[in-house]
């Protein structure tokens, strides 16, 4: 066991550094611990500090700078003489004793309590940022060139040296110096670091990053009290002590790490967005607590009570901790909790990771027998916002096949709930790895068996090899795709809602092809069946919009009285003509205001119709322009040149308003 | 004993959900099947709490042998009676308001604002279980107390260090007791030196930190009083349908809060009330009726000294520990033997309800977090329940 290996350490420490103390000062008292006290002498002294007797043993304190250091141990000395006799003399003589006893474990308890208020160091939450890289580097004997702290440099220097010999004074005077100014706090964890840098390597590698709370000059004084204080049976006076005192210090660090008090009522009542700032604090504010604030409490009460008596210094530690503890994880209980809606996924998986971070460190700290509900809670909490993680994603399913809006989006662009649902899962795949874990079982779908028309159907067999977090990715676009077929029902002109359709789809294939992540999890199969998709909108829209106008320029019902060769109706021509032109300005005048945001898309889609169109023209013109211009007033039916057509296409989908006429090339 | 009427209670109402879950619902047939699983329901609620009121003992002060009749009201055993008793209601109500029934049934009135109304409560109890709890652990902390006192006055002979240290203990045991938040707040600072305050001071300050993990406004009593608002018996047509079994829960639920505020120490239990209104016409409500009243008699007994709870333990103790504390102020040596008997007999029965304590806080605690997580999953089913109904609402496209 290194945790009591290290108590020891610090036992040793600061027994030597009293020897060394007390080798330069040799008085009475210290030729009286050498020897063994007469029962007379100890109940003389134990008298002597009993503060309901004398006003001076009321104002001072024994284990206190005030009085010279070796009354304490001589104090402890008649004590430990009162309990030894206490079991060997005979009854008749016990009574003064038994007094004597008392009144020294009503003395030890005040001054166990005052030990522990005045050596408290404060707590500084900058020392204990989590991440142990950026300082334990910089104490290892290998980096010695980068810049330090000097007093850091000092301490480093004495162990580079004499790695083994933590027992001589020259280490342990600058360590006691430390200690006892509370102001170098910082300054003494990285001492207590390279300590255990040199005992146990285990340490290290894990995420705990203990500080000491009590000096361990403090801690050894503690100590000895806690041993008397056991054996005369005075063992819950002593937690009693610890734990309101040791409580109130943790109190303290929670108010600077801004751990806040919340009800779950309060956590309902908060808008998200104020949780999700608190979530965040929350985070960083918890892993402080669990692997510095509470590993730190855990490590004093070892260093005080670990081999005193059995799991005393779990029963301290509790103490201390317990209410603390549920407080903290309050909040994530409240949040695991709380009603479930979209937005809340992403902070929900951050606690979810932050929490199954802390879980390793949960179990080390709380290990125990009686800290086993703390355990069971934080587990419970994990599993509870994985619960709440799932039915948010079913929450958000139903949400993106439920979104009511009808109003169709001017000029048939993508929809705000296209890009919402895309960033979405974008953002789930940022999570991949969480969600996968969290995610198990794939959605219900609708089936072409279901006869339900409220759901899409979608064949689940098709993705046997995908996992379930995939699976409701494929899912949830194809109910964006369900949910914008339907809205794509509310344009009037049915080639707006190809082009609808086909801005949409293209958009969600961009997305996808976009992210690496997101188009593995996809997989190509499926993104092939959505381009596809929007290239059928394609099609659909260019049949819609030209075969109606192309009709105009065909050679069918042109020819008088049928024969080929019987001439041309020139009536029935320049109808055509004005047909065609009128045809062809209003679905100019009307696409122009359609938008395909993507350029390259409307590229593609205005080459598609000029190859239809211009050829189609040409050759149209080129048959029949002589019959026109053989007649009056050609200019009336052939308004356009080739040329002019081929311009005004490029105005198509730029959602822009021509304000004049075509252009003709005589203009 | 409570695990088995427990055990009987619930199988008798599994095996009814059985009986339901086989049937073939048809529209017509279903709805006499629902009056007659209401009926029961009602029966089965009546039933609970008018076993735990007959099996109540109704003296306190010296019940520590005659468990036989029954546990005293409020104490440890009679309170995980009650929350038995709460979870078996709460797993029938379930059953009958929630399997199988088609989801859209609870979305419609009155049922829409109900069942928002009872996930609300559901919600605020969660608030007092943590705060019960964590007066269960002030409880822990008078139990160590009494310890002490008892591990110092068991010594024979008795010295006057032991009985000092006895009293030391008792009068903060009693001055924790006797502790309400408003001036405990005003003692709260704790000095480094601690002479001049032998007793009593030290552990007052302790006490109130003890309900400290709550926010900092919050207080027990409002909350009990806001779960009782909109808390109202149904009317009319609505009363033969499931808003009589929504209102039912939430009365249980209620009373089993309010009977645990009133029990534990918690954060701000002023002004809590000694009654709030439960329906008298209605039969399954009148057992509630009867506890609330044997609680409010208790209540008017104890609440001029203003004490922390009503726990029944607590209120022993704290009797036991005025007279042991007047014996110690008197204490002088030798102590005449009939003194010495009476005293003798103070400490075992202290010793007793230290022992009760200790076998029965721990459990308590962790049915008030059984508790927890049943409303908890209540709330999530039912959450998911109004999200299925409205799935299944969609508009048509």
């Amino acid at each position: 066991m290194s945790h009591s290996h290290r108590a020891e350490d610090k036992y040793f420490f600061a027994h030597t550094q009293r020897n060394f103390t007390q080798q330069n000062s040799l008085s009475f008292s210290h030729f009286l611990i050498m020897e063994s006290l007469p029962l007379e002498t100890a109940e003389k002294i134990i008298l002597r500090w009993d503060s309901t007797a004398s006003e001076d043993a009321r104002d001072k304190m024994i284990f206190s700078g005030g009085v010279d250091r070796d009354e304490a141990d001589l104090y402890l000395q008649a004590v430990d003489e009162i309990q030894r006799s206490l079991s060997s003399v005979s009854v008749s003589s016990s009574d003064k004793v038994n007094s004597a006893i008392q009144i020294a474990m009503a003395r030890l308890e005040d001054e166990f309590r005052n030990i522990l208020i005045s050596h408290t160091i404060p707590f500084d939450p900058s020392t204990s940022e989590d991440d142990p890289s950026q300082t334990l580097p910089d104490l290892l004997p290998s980096s010695t060139s980068s810049p330090k702290h000097p007093l850091t440099n000092l301490e480093q220097d004495s162990t580079e040296t004499e790695p083994e010999t933590t027992n001589t004074t020259t280490t342990t005077t600058p360590l006691l110096r430390f200690n006892s100014d509370g102001a170098a706090s910082s300054v003494h964890s990285s001492v207590s670091s390279v300590n255990s840098v040199n005992s146990s390597s285990y340490r290290s590698t894990s995420s705990i990053r203990e500080i000491d709370l009590i000096p361990s000059d403090a801690v050894y004084d503690l100590r000895c009290i806690a041993e008397r204080m056991l054996s005369s049976g005075y063992l819950r006076e002593c937690i009693q002590v610890y734990g309101s005192v040791r409580k109130s210090s943790v109190d303290a660090s929670f108010r600077k790490l801004h751990i806040e008090k919340l009800s779950i009522g309060d956590v309902q009542r908060l808008e998200w967005e104020q949780l999700e700032n608190k979530i965040r604090r929350w985070i960083k504010a918890a892993k402080v607590c669990v692997r510095t604030l509470f590993a730190s409490e855990k490590k004093l009460c070892e260093q005080i009570f670990d081999g005193v008596g059995t799991s005393i210094d779990d029963a301290c530690f509790m103490e201390t901790v317990k209410g603390p503890a549920i407080q903290l994880f309050n909040f994530a209980e409240a949040i695991s909790i709380s009603r479930r809606s979209p937005e809340k996924l992403f902070k929900i998986l951050d606690l979810h990771d932050a929490l199954t971070d802390l879980m390793p460190d949960i179990d080390v700290v709380f290990d125990s027998k009686s800290s086993e509900s703390i355990r069971v809670q934080a587990a419970e909490i994990l599993s509870r916002l994985g619960e709440a993680a799932r039915g948010i994603l079913s929450e958000f399913e139903n949400a993106v096949l439920k979104e009511p809006s009808r109003v169709p989006v001017p000029g048939g662009t993508i929809h705000p709930l296209t890009r919402y649902v895309m960033n979405y899962i974008s953002l789930i795949s940022d999570y991949k790895v969480t969600l996968n874990e969290l995610i198990v079982s794939k959605p219900s779908t609708g089936s072409r068996y279901s006869g339900d028309v409220g759901i899409p159907d979608m064949d689940l067999s098709e993705y046997e090899e995908k996992t379930p977090l995939d699976v409701h990715l494929i899912w949830i676009i194809v109910i964006l795709q369900f949910n914008l077929d339907g809205k794509s029902k509310h344009y009037r002109d049915a080639s707006l809602a190809h082009l609808f359709i086909m801005n949409n789809v293209h958009y969600i294939v961009q997305k996808v092809r976009g992210s690496s992540e997101l188009r593995e999890m996809i997989g190509d199969d499926y993104l092939k069946k959505l381009t596809g998709k929007f290239r059928q909108a394609a099609t659909r829209y260019q049949r819609e919009t030209w075969v109606k106008v192309l009709y105009y320029l065909r050679d069918e019902g042109l020819h008088a009285s049928g024969g080929f060769s019987s001439g041309v109706s020139k009536s029935a021509l320049r109808d055509r003509f004005k047909t065609f032109n009128s045809m062809f300005e209003e679905v100019h005048r009307t696409q122009a205001v359609w938008l395909i945001p993507d350029s390259q898309l409307r590229e593609e889609l205005r080459i598609s119709i000029s190859e239809k169109l211009i050829p189609a023209y040409r050759s149209f013109l080129g048959r029949f322009r002589s019959y026109i211009e053989s007649g009056r007033h050609p200019e009336n039916y052939i308004k356009y040149s080739v040329e002019d057509l081929e311009y005004a296409v490029l105005d198509f989908f730029e959602g822009i308003p021509v304000s004049q006429h075509l252009r003709r090339r005589s203009e | 004993m409570p695990a088995t009427t427990e055990n009987n209670n619930q199988g008798s109402f599994l095996g009814r959900i059985s009986i339901r879950r086989n049937q073939v619902m048809s529209m017509d047939g279903s709805h006499d099947q629902e009056m007659e699983d209401l009926e029961l329901f009602q029966k089965h609620i009546g039933d609970r709490f008018s076993e735990l009121l007959s099996s109540t003992s109704e003296d306190s002060s010296s019940s520590s042998s005659s468990s036989s009749s029954g546990d005293a009201l409020l104490s440890i055993a009679w309170l995980r009676r009650l929350l038995d008793e709460f979870l078996c209601c709460e797993a029938e109500f379930k059953a009958v308001v929630l399997m199988g029934r088609d989801p859209s049934q609870i979305t419609k009135p009155p049922l829409d604002k109900l069942l928002p109304d009872l996930l609300d409560r559901g919600v605020k109890s969660l608030d007092v279980c943590n705060a019960v709890t964590l007066g269960l652990d002030a409880v822990k902390n008078l139990q160590r107390l009494a310890e002490i006192a008892v591990a110092a006055l068991e010594q024979t002979p008795l010295g006057d260090g032991q009985v000092r240290r006895a009293k030391k203990a008792l009068s903060a045991l009693v001055a924790a007791m006797l502790n309400d938040d408003s001036n405990a707040a005003a003692k709260g600072t704790e000095r480094t030196r601690s002479f001049g305050r032998r007793a009593g001071n030290t552990n007052a300050t302790k006490y109130k930190s003890l309900s400290w993990s709550m926010a900092k406004n919050w207080s027990a009593a409002k909350q009990i009083h806001a779960m009782m608002s909109n808390l109202t018996a149904p009317r009319g047509a609505e009363s033969s349908g499931l808003a009589q079994p929504m209102y039912m829960m939430s009365t249980v639920l209620v009373f089993v809060m309010w009977t645990l505020v009133a029990a534990v120490p918690c954060q701000e239990r002023n002004g809590l009330g000694t009654h709030f209104p439960l329906p008298r016409q209605l039969g399954w409500a009148q057992p509630m009726i009867g506890l609330q009243e044997k609680i409010a008699e208790e209540w008017k007994k104890k609440e001029k000294k203003g004490n922390v709870g009503l726990l029944e333990e607590m209120q022993r103790m704290d009797k036991l520990g005025q007279s042991l504390i007047e014996f110690a102020d008197s204490f002088q040596f030798p102590t005449e033997t009939e003194r010495m008997d009476e005293v003798k007999k103070h400490v075992e029965e202290l010793g007793d309800i230290c022992k009760k304590m200790e076998e029965g806080l721990e459990p308590l605690q962790q049915q008030i977090r059984e508790v927890f997580h049943r409303v908890v999953r209540s709330r999530t089913e039912f959450l998911l329940a109004l999200d299925q109904a409205a799935k299944s609402t969609t508009p048509a496209l």
